[in-house]
């Protein structure tokens, strides 16, 4: 369903001719989005145009258009995944890859501006520069920093040291969908970018919640986020070859261990306790399959994985790493690490001592670069679920019901066998919280495997409800009343809060709310 | 044929869409500058002039559901400079093709009849004057008149054959460099021989542009023609014909009685062999432009054909294993060599180097159609090799030197470009 021509036309006097397209081909290119889809790679449904805004001031005036003419207009950042497609017929996409800019970096105040098309890569390339460091999402450092930090979800293994992505946000300037601008915190008394609570409106509850609104409520144009010390070279010399780039030289203070434990139980009580402890950089639980995936793939990785080493090696494992900014301080965390790993019986693995291990596992997780191999890389088609945002004794129920389920359909050979427990990640904002995702991989373009992977996701959505294990991450799609109607009645139907929410800053309708929620009726 | 689009479903199909084709691989991003890695999506920004966006036009062609082919889609398929960045960027982390379904897709579309009014000229010029220039095919030797070098399209006999290509016979600024060449070849003691009028194009561009019938054609009869000649070598200075040569050419079944060398690989064998001595100090500070057809898309390209069969449930494993053309196989160290060679000189490096370095704007046709596109990609070459504070370019590529210089024309900037030769030349 296209747009009028002279609804277009308005459009394309903001933007220009050039950076506005209804063309076949490239509403075609948009509509390609494997992850989120039920099966194969398509969306249903085609934005009407895509326009790609370049400022505040133009993001306004489409806003304003698409009010005036009652055109649905949703926005994506890199756009990854299905939720970045409008999901209502005849709306427009906007595109905001020409807002690329970092608008600063403040070294005293240990904070950047960003607009939403800079990526995590290059606002911690440029922040190192200035001896500062910035939290990257565990999907990657190609993803947007604004959009997590803003939008949705925000949680990354770096998080221990750094955060999460809410946490993190600071002043915001948000164009709201009927085209009015608000800018949240400091920012909007005039007094910069430092704080995103005040003095001034936070609304932060509001424009962002536990995960974000994912599109539903307007644009945000420029976010700052809080930038943490960084105490390694100004810039990251790399060598080797790809896929097998490593640091040319090691980090001083750092170090990256593997450890394993006698059980799920121990495993988690370490992660707490080092939680607790206020020590260290970055910890992951890695499963075996995706820590397989990082090093090779194809053949290599099946006889690797037929041999059950990494199955053995990692079925109760974390990675813990330490970046101290002195020798003492280094120190400190070892000892403080030594304890607790044996107070909880946990090993160390040798292999994870290993020079060559410590360069290969330290541009990972410094970079977090290699996300993509342990994801799409067996089949193309990746899901995730479970993954709300609580305790560690949370994760471990979204664990322990994640494996269980997952193993009905890997014996149905829907998915891809990765043992069944593949799920990512743990403890962070320094222990007092947990994160958990349970990780599918599953052919999307087989039938069966698709129809599997959509029933696995819909049962574990279930399990969610029924096991009181809170709202998953992602599975918007595949819920019938949306997330948060299907989740709200059984959480103090903060469902109806969104919809109101919803319908004051939305009165007409006007950003897609298929990702969000419906307005109040 | 050798682009099937067909050949590529399954790549086209399992791509994650997850924007890895638009940046350096992430490891090696240096700055904001300078962190874009694909031209066309740099420039136009529209996902559609992506690797991952330009697979998902591939694979709505093969499924056919894009039936009206207008003409900005034909713009969009042909605003690439089919530099393979976005396939080198995939491959850090995964193991598909990229720029395969890239040319097949433009195969597909001129199979149906599909291309650009420009497209037409140089094909014309290609059937009629064996050059893609659009100049008579009489006057392909002139770059070598007044020269004493053997013509071996007139039976003459030589261990060596120096293939110029189109443009450094037809480009009368750079023809001189060609001279040189052969000149230097000929004072290291090279039994080295032209063939003047008779020589061909290499057929990259038919082939980059889809027009595969005509890239064998010609790609045959240049294997035949050095096969005849008995030559042991078929040296270049021309990064897009030895490209071709080195990783198309071997597709095409035929006996290849010779070895394929970049005018880069020779000097760099002869200067170490003690055969070409450069004793003159050269005083400047400047930087290596990596050509791409001399680096991440020389890597001899092995096609997979085989069986997908699942094991691990659905874990798709494909028989035999599939050969990963990653980019870092290409020639990237005998021009360094070459240039840190030169007394005097301090070679300094961008941060876009080797299989990840930006693409000089001028392949696969978009010098000839798109000259803006071209420019300014090469202009955004240019500042980052002035933000290493280079005086001059060095580069070795007649393509790249070209779209170089008239970028640095339009903008009246004062850096230098320098093709690796003319380095040696004043060091000698």
């Amino acid at each position: 369903m296209g747009i009028p021509r002279d609804v277009y036309r308005s459009f394309e006097s903001v933007v220009g001719p050039e950076n506005i397209s209804d063309d076949p081909g490239v509403l075609t290119s948009y509509m390609y989005q494997p992850f989120g889809c039920r099966k194969g790679v398509w969306a249903d449904i085609s934005p009407a145009a895509v326009i790609m805004p370049s400022s505040t001031e133009e993001v306004v005036a489409i806003a304003r258009i698409c009010n005036r003419y009652h055109i649905v207009f949703k926005a994506m950042s890199t756009g990854w995944g299905i939720h970045n497609v409008p999901g209502v017929e005849g709306a427009v996409s906007l595109d905001l890859r020409r807002m690329n800019h970092i608008l600063e970096i403040d070294e005293k105040n240990m904070f950047a501006v960003v607009e939403p098309y800079v990526i995590c890569a290059q606002l911690q390339v440029e922040a190192m520069k200035k001896g500062l460091n910035c939290h990257i999402i565990g999907a990657g450092s190609n993803t947007s920093v604004l959009a997590s930090a803003t939008s949705v979800a925000g949680y990354g293994p770096d998080g221990l040291s750094m955060g999460y992505s809410g946490r993190n946000l600071l002043g915001v300037e948000w164009v709201l969908p009927t085209g009015e601008v608000v800018k949240l915190g400091s920012l909007s008394t005039g007094s910069g970018w430092f704080c995103g609570d005040g003095p001034g409106p936070s609304l932060r509850g509001i424009m962002r919640g536990w995960e974000g609104a994912w599109g539903g409520l307007g644009v945000f144009t420029k976010c700052a986020v809080k930038l943490f010390h960084w105490n390694g070279p100004p810039q990251l010399e790399m060598k080797n070859v790809p896929p097998n780039y490593v640091l040319k030289e090691p980090i001083k203070y750092y170090r990256a261990s593997l450890f394993s434990f006698p059980s799920m139980e121990k495993l988690a009580e370490a992660a707490r306790k080092l939680g607790e402890a206020e020590i260290g950089y970055f910890i992951s639980r890695l499963c075996p399959s995706f820590v397989g995936l990082q090093m090779a793939a194809g053949q290599d990785f099946v006889n690797t994985w037929n041999t059950g080493m990494l199955q053995e090696m990692l079925k109760y494992a974390f990675l813990f790493v330490i970046f101290a900014n002195s020798e003492r301080e280094f120190e400190y965390q070892q000892k403080v690490l030594a304890a607790i790993i044996e107070e909880t019986g946990g090993q160390i693995s040798p292999v994870s001592e290993a020079p060559e291990m410590q360069e290969q596992t330290s541009t990972a997780v410094i970079k977090v670069d290699a996300v993509l191999r342990s994801c799409f890389r067996t089949t193309g088609g990746f899901n995730t679920s479970f993954g709300a945002m609580d305790t560690v004794d949370l994760a471990l129920n979204q664990i322990r019901a994640g494996t269980e389920l997952k193993n009905k359909y890997i014996r149905k050979g829907a998915l891809v066998d990765d043992g069944g427990d593949n799920s990512a990640t743990l403890v962070f904002d320094q222990g007092h919280l947990a994160y958990t995702e349970m990780l599918i991989m599953y052919d999307h373009h087989d039938d069966e495997s698709a129809e599997g992977a959509f029933q696995y996701l819909a049962e574990a959505n279930q399990a969610c409800l029924d096991k009181k294990l809170g709202p998953p991450i992602f599975q918007i799609s595949q819920v019938g009343k949306g997330k948060h109607g299907a989740f709200g009645p059984a959480c103090f139907n903060y469902d109806m809060w969104l919809r109101r929410i919803k319908k004051a800053f939305d009165p007409n309708d006007t950003a897609d709310p298929t990702a969000y929620s419906p307005p109040e009726e | 044929m050798l682009l099937e689009l067909r050949d590529y479903m399954s790549d086209m199909k399992r791509c994650a869409r997850c924007s890895l084709c638009k940046w350096p691989p992430l490891a090696q991003v240096k700055s904001w500058r300078f962190s874009n890695m694909c031209p066309s999506i740099t420039k136009y920004n529209f996902h559609t002039y992506s690797g991952g966006g330009r697979m998902a036009l591939g694979l709505a062609l093969a499924e056919g559901r894009l039936e009206d082919i207008t003409d900005e889609l034909l713009n969009i398929v042909y605003r690439c400079t089919a530099c393979g960045a976005c396939d080198s960027s995939c491959k850090y982390n995964s193991e598909l093709e990229v720029l395969w379904p890239i040319y097949s897709t433009r195969a597909y579309l001129a199979g149906m009849g599909y291309f650009l009014p420009e497209h037409s000229m140089i094909i014309d010029s290609l059937r009629k004057e064996d050059n893609i220039m659009m100049k008579p095919k009489t006057d392909r030797g002139k770059w070598a008149e007044g020269l004493k070098v053997k013509d071996l399209s007139r039976g003459e006999k030589a261990e060596v054959v120096y293939h110029a290509g189109c443009l450094y016979c037809y480009d009368p600024e750079l023809s001189i460099i060609a001279r040189e060449t052969v000149t230097l070849l000929q004072k290291a003691g090279v039994d080295v021989g032209i063939r003047g009028s008779q020589e061909s194009c290499c057929g990259s561009i038919a082939f980059q542009l889809g027009f595969q019938g005509e890239f064998i054609k010609f790609a045959e009869s240049n294997i035949d023609d050095w096969n005849a000649a008995g030559v042991s070598s078929v040296v270049t200075s021309c990064a897009c014909g030895f490209g071709i040569m080195k990783s198309v050419y071997p597709l095409l079944g035929k006996e290849m009685k010779f070895e394929v060398l970049h005018i880069t690989e020779y000097l760099d064998r002869l200067i170490k062999e003690g055969k070409i001595k450069l004793d003159r100090s050269f005083t400047s500070r400047v930087t290596y432009h990596d050509p791409c057809n001399l680096g991440r898309k020389s890597e001899i390209y092995i096609p997979w054909k085989g069986m997908e069969k699942k094991v691990l449930g659905q874990f798709i494993l494909r028989e035999p294993e599939k050969v990963i053309h990653r980019g870092w196989n290409g020639v990237y160290e005998p021009p360094r060599d070459i240039i840190k060679s030169v007394p005097g000189i301090d070679l300094v490096e961008m941060e876009r180097i080797k299989e990840y370095s930006w693409c000089c704007g001028a392949g696969a046709g978009v010098k000839q159609c798109f000259d803006d596109f071209a420019l300014w990609t090469a202009s955004e070459r240019i500042a980052e090799a002035k933000s290493v504070g280079a005086e001059a370019i060095v580069t070795a590529c007649p393509w790249c030197e070209r779209n170089f210089k008239d970028a640095i024309a339009a903008s009246g900037d004062d850096i230098l470009v320098y093709d690796v030769v003319e380095l040696v030349k004043q060091a000698m």
